[in-house]
């Protein structure tokens, strides 16, 4: 057993590395399917774009993607949030369909996106 | 390419450790301070159904009104000051209103009201206030903090008739409001039902959402490193995992993959199961309070996992985070912490800003 | 900070698309919309559009996301031209709430800035703005509360637009140093919205900082209904506004009084 503990304190400024944005994806055909990766190479897309090949290479992950409701949570290093989130934005079409992707939340802890309350009603 | 675009918002994380047994830990403070709560989620490692104990404490959590087109005068007329808000354990808060938009009005157990207003509001009700910290270029954001505990504030004086009449007659705010009060059991909510019947209201209970999760990977955690310093993961680390667990996200990823490369945290272990418990409403501190000291209590008796969590959320759209400390929305409003508990009593508790927020206490 | 607003969404024919829109827009967060009439002078004889009464659109007005009250509508009439003989601020212009002017020349874009009874000057977005921005009219407009407006649907439309767009909206940046900017849709569908805090975030490509790109989705646009009104009251036309009891939270502050107006905006 270790010893109980004597009081310790550190202030992170910044120190998160990351940036985690959720959004789902519009289609004018909302019957239309598109899996991870269609929904990855979109961005990717994007990406490449409007920044070119320094933007189609900035990394990021797709954490989920819930292909049922088109919604999807990323992972951006936080010098690449703005870039990524202005390409998202200038995203217009999707396999020659018009599309928009509407991002509902950006923060820099994850464990933030599942306790947004502006997301649900309470009544 | 402009260093505009490398840019992104800022944020705090404090973390602390202490021991629950320790009489100088601040942990009761931390959370009785954190007024405006929206959901709490609760993991437990190798556990599969909620242990009857926090079952029966999370049953008696407060249940919560919403109130619609209040007027705020209401409440700060003199019956239900004297009766309600100067008693304490009173909590109220704006509902529908956007904190980097609208009017938001809050109403703390100290017995201290705060209108954040926009300027023109702000002119009209001439009331004395302070420029929002977080103003851009003009001051367009007003705070004004009316403590009604306040020796010069009695009923019946002249600052108090000043806000009085202020709010009924020169600017009649009006709003949805959440209320809720701690109840020490005694009857002494004649004065809110009094004024709950005179408008639209429902009494809410908070929302219960309970998910077993199968093999989870974990990251192995060391009472005695907060820091991560000594092999384990760094607190960020840990939230960002704990993030996945709460959101089914995927660890079992490779640097190589082209969809993800989240990975858990080194070194891991695996648990069989863990329980996710989640409750959501108008929560307030004293409730979370004794979640936690039965959360406490929870390795009384032998138990697998060496740890379990605990995370507050707060409103993204409360005019303060914790105490009077002012609260903003720039592109997110995040206003949390998360306490970890160990089987000897050690915890480690994690409180989390963003961009508009001051340090957490 | 005030409430979000799109003050440009192209006026259609198509009833069932601007209502769409509308009720998009407000459930992106939108708390008003202006609907854009457009003229374009290339004849001389060029007839100003009546604008449509916002009640015939709506029976009741969508609510705003996560608010209680519903979004407002006001009417715009956007000026394209090349000649400063077409812009006649007649009777006609006084029936919309916000009336904009989009200079196809230097001279006439020198005049806007200047002297023209207008709220709103547009940039280029599908061309390269065919003349350089010059620091005394932009800085004339920004004086008398004239504000620039970048549009961005045609950034989302196309690549080539999408480069016009951005190098217009920097080259502006430069002089205006991120003063008197809005930033719109100009959308003719609903699928070329996008959310306030996509677009405040998307200003920072154009050259804005934050503060400034997220007051350009909200303070900004106040201030440019705020200038509309009193342009309506200073040409002398009756205009009773019965005065709505501020019972919402949100003191309607397109309705602060206009001789409030410059001293709000002094301090």
């Amino acid at each position: 057993m270790e010893e109980p503990a004597t009081f310790e304190r550190h202030v992170y400024k910044n120190a998160s590395v990351y940036h985690y944005m959720k959004m789902s994806l519009i289609l004018e055909d909302e019957s239309k399917r598109l899996i991870a990766a269609e929904f990855k190479q979109l961005i990717v897309s994007g990406l490449r774009d409007l920044y070119g090949e320094i933007g189609a290479a900035i990394p990021f992950d797709l954490l989920t993607f819930d292909e049922s409701t088109k919604t999807a949570i990323l992972r951006v290093y936080n010098s690449g949030l703005v870039k990524l989130w202005s390409a998202i934005t200038l995203i217009g079409s999707c396999q020659n369909e018009l599309c928009a992707v509407r991002v509902t939340q950006v923060s820099p802890f994850l464990l933030a996106l599942c306790g947004n309350s502006r997301e649900t009603e309470l009544d | 390419m402009s260093p505009e675009l490398e840019r992104f918002p800022r944020n705090i994380l404090v973390c602390e450790r202490s021991n629950f047994l320790n009489e100088k830990s601040r942990h009761g403070i931390h959370v009785s301070k954190h007024y405006f709560n929206y959901k709490v989620s609760i993991f437990i490692p190798e556990c599969g159904i909620l242990p009857a104990g926090l079952s029966s404490v999370i049953k008696s959590f407060n249940s919560y009104f919403l109130v619609q087109k209040l007027p705020v005068y209401k409440l700060i007329e003199e019956v239900f000051l004297d009766e309600v808000v100067k008693k304490g354990g009173f909590y109220a808060l704006s509902h529908k209103t956007r904190i980097d938009e609208d009017n938001t009005i809050a109403f703390l157990p100290s017995g201290q009201m705060i209108l954040s207003l926009d300027k023109d509001t702000y002119e009209q009700l001439g009331l004395e206030g302070k420029p929002s910290l977080y103003n851009h270029r003009n001051a367009r954001r007003y705070v004004v903090t009316v403590d009604f505990t306040d020796k010069s504030m009695t009923v019946g004086g002249k600052r108090y008739q000043r806000v009085l009449l202020g709010l009924k007659e020169r600017v009649p705010l009006t709003c949805d409001f959440l209320l809720s009060r701690y109840s020490t059991g005694t009857d002494e909510d004649g004065a809110l039902q009094g004024l709950l019947s005179q408008y639209s209201f429902e009494v809410i209970r908070p929302a219960q959402y309970s998910q077993t999760l199968r093999i989870v990977p974990c990251p192995t955690l060391h009472p005695s490193d907060l820091q991560g310093k000594a092999g384990s993961c760094d607190p960020h680390q840990f939230l960002e995992w704990l993030g996945s667990v709460n959101m089914g996200i995927r660890c079992d990823n490779s640097a190589s993959d082209f969809l993800s490369t989240y990975v858990c945290p080194e070194p891991q272990d695996s648990m069989s199961q863990a329980l996710l418990y989640t409750i959501t409403g108008f929560l307030i501190p004293e409730d979370i309070q004794s979640l936690l000291q039965e959360l406490q209590r929870y390795f009384d008796e032998p138990k697998f996992s060496p740890w379990l969590s605990l995370t507050v959320h707060g409103f993204v759209d409360s005019p303060v985070s914790w105490g009077t400390m002012e609260h903003g929305f720039l592109s997110s409003g995040e206003n949390f912490y998360n306490f970890v508990c160990f089987k000897n009593q050690d915890y480690w508790l994690h409180m989390a800003t963003g961009a508009l927020d001051g340090c957490p206490p | 900070m005030s409430v979000f607003m799109d003050l440009n969404i192209s006026y259609t024919t198509d009833r069932k698309r601007l209502q769409a829109m509308i009720e998009t827009a407000a459930h992106l967060g939108y708390s008003t919309v202006a609907i854009n009439y457009t003229v374009e002078f290339q004849q001389k004889k060029q007839e100003i559009p009546r604008p449509k009464s916002v009640t015939e659109l709506f029976e009741k007005l969508p609510i705003v996301q996560g608010k209680s009250s519903p979004i407002k509508v006001v009417n715009r009439l956007t000026v394209v031209t090349a000649d400063a003989a077409h812009f006649r601020p007649t009777a006609e212009y006084k029936s919309f709430d916000l009336v904009a002017v989009y200079p196809k020349t230097e001279k006439l874009f020198h005049t806007a800035c200047m002297t023209f009874d207008v709220d709103i000057i547009c940039i280029a977005t599908t061309e390269k703005q065919p003349f350089h921005f010059k620091r005394s009219p932009v800085n004339g407009a920004i004086e008398r509360g004239v504000f620039f407006e970048i549009c961005y649907t045609p950034a989302i439309r196309d690549s080539t637009m999408r480069k016009y767009t951005i190098a217009n909206a920097l080259c502006l940046m430069e002089i205006c140093k991120g003063k008197n900017v809005i930033l719109s849709s100009a959308a003719e569908k609903v699928l070329e919205l996008r959310g306030p805090y996509d677009i405040a975030n998307l200003g920072l490509v154009f050259g804005l900082s934050e503060g400034d790109a997220k007051a350009a989705v909200s303070t900004n646009c106040r201030s440019v209904l705020l200038h509309g009104e009193t342009r309506t009251t200073a040409f002398g036309i009756i205009h009773t506004v019965k005065k709505v009891q501020p019972t919402t939270k949100q003191t309607d502050e397109a309705e602060a009084p206009a001789s409030k107006k410059t001293k709000t905006e002094n301090i």
